[in-house]
């Protein structure tokens, strides 16, 4: 539980990253939870905690691949789940995430991973022992997105393809 | 967009001080069911296994304990069915837990997914193939065992003057061609329920794998 809320941003994060409604990621960040408590007796320290956690996230993220609701389909009030913390910046900072959340929603799954790694400031190594791609790969996909997230801008300020 | 640039940003995400999920709050969360595929097959499958427990066991119990335990063969014939199940339903559920390596990487928990899903589906197909010619035959015996064939009435009392190895055959003609059609039938209805999934996959798979 501790380790949960300590890790709480990561996971809203993944949330953010992977689901386009408040409800997508509510249910999200509910099932990574509920794996992340049934896995956590198997962990034994091997790797980082937060390798295993990025593990847990992004496999139940990816691999999962349950519907994403359109609307919530709430009826009830005791079925309402207990909003996420809704995240804030200051002008500029949140103008440059939006930007990067709404070209981050234009790459694959896969895509999402290696760029919210990058942005973790994950090294090669850890990269691969969450993703299991090895290191030469990593970096090809890695150079491979920069480029694509450049002519995405490029796309969106200059209207060019 | 430089990725680079945006590392800062990121990571400001880091350190907004956010007012988060009480523990009270995230212990509510782990009490709702969980919405995995794997949970939900898991859960689908435990429905199933009561529904047939609740079906079979008042039937073996009635002809146990009714008409003074003179038909308890076909009793007999309903446990039998019922360990079948047992086997087919056990099996499942080892397929269903073998599917999900959460704490695995990423590429390795994919992989596992697919190919337990590839057995998993092959066992659907088999199982529910075999079982219906196993069902029908036992299903014929608890008939045949109940209600004594009256001359003329059926088919396979019409054969009993007939020489026994043409028994078998009577039986392959009408059970093979409907065998094989139930064979495409689960064949198609599986690959409607898990197709999709295990499609996307293997797209996932392909595009890790890709340099």
């Amino acid at each position: 539980m501790k380790l949960v809320q300590e890790h709480r941003l990561l996971l809203y994060k993944v949330c953010r990253v992977y689901c386009f409604t408040e409800a997508d990621r509510q249910d999200l960040f509910q099932e990574i939870v509920i794996q992340l408590w049934k896995s956590y007796p198997a962990f034994r320290g091997d790797s980082k905690f937060s390798t295993w956690l990025y593990r847990i996230a992004l496999n139940t993220a990816i691999s999962d691949l349950r519907k994403h609701k359109r609307r919530p389909s709430i009826t009830s009030t005791d079925d309402i789940p207990p909003a996420l913390p809704e995240m804030t910046w200051p002008g500029e900072e949140e103008q440059q995430l939006q930007q990067l959340y709404a070209a981050i929603n234009r790459l694959s799954d896969v895509e999402k991973a290696l760029v919210m790694l990058y942005l973790e400031d994950k090294s090669y190594e850890e990269m691969e022992e969450i993703m299991g791609i090895n290191q030469n790969n990593l970096r090809v996909k890695m150079n491979r997105i920069r480029e694509k997230l450049r002519k995405m801008t490029k796309e969106a300020t200059y209207g060019i393809r | 967009m430089e990725l680079d640039s945006l590392k800062y940003v990121w990571r400001t995400l880091g350190t907004q001080p956010a007012s988060g999920k009480s523990p009270e709050e995230i212990r509510a969360l782990l009490q709702r069911r969980s919405g995995g595929i794997v949970t939900r097959m898991r859960r689908n499958l435990t429905g199933e296994l009561i529904l047939i427990a609740a079906t079979y066991t008042p039937a073996i119990l009635f002809y146990f304990l009714d008409f003074e335990g003179r038909l308890s063969g076909i009793a007999w014939l309903f446990i039998l069915l019922l360990a079948i199940l047992a086997v087919y339903f056990y099996r499942k559920n080892q397929l269903l837990k073998a599917m999900q390596c959460t704490g695995c990487s990423l590429y390795s928990n994919l992989q596992r997914q697919i190919n337990t899903l590839k057995k998993y589906i092959k066992f659907y197909v088999w199982s529910g193939t075999i079982m219906i010619p196993v069902m029908f035959i036992l299903s014929w015996l608890i008939i045949r065992q109940k209600f004594p064939a009256a001359p003329g009435a059926d088919l396979f009392y019409q054969l009993s003057g007939t020489p026994w190895w043409q028994h078998p055959l009577v039986w392959a003609v009408f059970l093979i061609p409907f065998t094989v059609g139930i064979y495409f039938v689960n064949l198609w209805y599986v690959h409607r329920l898990y197709g999709r999934h295990i499609r996307k996959l293997q797209d996932l798979l392909r595009e890790m794998d890709e340099e």
